[in-house]
């Protein structure tokens, strides 16, 4: 019996075109036999691409944090005010 | 104000972060108060250039030889295309930038859905996916016994997160292209 985590498992090698090649006949066929399969490799496409995106703006916030403390805290001092001189005129 | 957890990765990350501001952005920022942009331009494309290069080390350790000559130049190609794209043609051929993802009502509300509801699955996701974790660092990460948990923990958040974007599309007539 093919569990629900098994069969997304078998939606990402197929995705990624890493399955053997029996493994494939088998996908194709029950991708043209099971209508709901064709759904969930579609869902499972624009998961991946909302998981790089969750990641980017996670990373994002890690570097703000850390542009905060360059530029807020005393030990970084010199380096802020070097930064800001390049741009005193404006 | 951020609920970044306080891994070590997360430690190691900032400390990177720290060590290449102080080593490239200074040399960013004169180039762009150079060519008569604002502190907030120099930032923003400083900002993109670490992601773009994070993203490529993840996937290659040892793909630069010189960190800091990479990241001086995506943020000055950034800010070229970004800024100065109106008033001079410039070549963006072998530009390492990534796509802009146009932020769309739908897609705010989702990301903030699964950043509260969701919380647990997408860091466990972003580890594999995004950060190109091992089976074992995630295992380790995360708390899970094996590798054989944390793959089963893998495939049922992503089979989560699938079904939840999914009903919200349903719900969000704006969320598809």
């Amino acid at each position: 019996m093919t569990t629900s985590w098994n069969e997304t498992q078998l939606i990402e090698t197929h995705l990624s075109g890493t399955a053997q090649p029996g493994d494939a006949l088998v996908f194709e066929a029950k991708f043209l036999l099971d209508n709901t399969l064709a759904d969930k490799v579609i869902w499972q496409q624009k998961a991946y691409h909302t998981i790089q995106q969750f990641g980017r703006r996670q990373l994002k916030k890690e570097i703000e944090i850390v542009h905060q403390q360059l530029f807020t805290q005393p030990q970084h001092t010199s380096f802020s005010q070097k930064i800001r001189r390049l741009f005193g005129k404006q | 104000m951020y609920d970044i957890s306080n891994s070590d990765r997360t430690t190691q990350r900032q400390e990177l972060f720290i060590r290449l501001y102080k080593s490239a952005f200074p040399v960013v920022a004169k180039y762009v108060s150079r060519m008569g942009g604002s502190f907030d331009e120099a930032k923003d494309v400083f900002q993109d250039a670490l992601v773009v290069y994070y993203e490529k080390v993840v996937t290659s350790p040892n793909l630069f030889s010189n960190d800091i000559a990479y990241l001086v130049g995506t943020a000055k190609n950034l800010w070229l295309k970004r800024y100065r794209q109106s008033t001079q043609n410039v070549p963006l051929d072998n530009l390492d930038v990534f796509d802009e993802e146009q932020e769309t009502p739908s897609k705010t509300r989702l990301m903030r859905f699964l950043e509260t509801a969701g919380k647990k699955c997408m860091e466990l996701l972003k580890g594999f996916y995004y950060d190109q974790l091992s089976f074992a660092e995630i295992a380790d990460e995360f708390g899970y016994s094996g590798v054989r948990s944390a793959t089963v923990q893998k495939y049922k958040c992503l089979e989560k997160v699938r079904e939840t974007i999914k009903q919200k599309a349903l719900v969000y007539d704006d969320f598809m292209e």
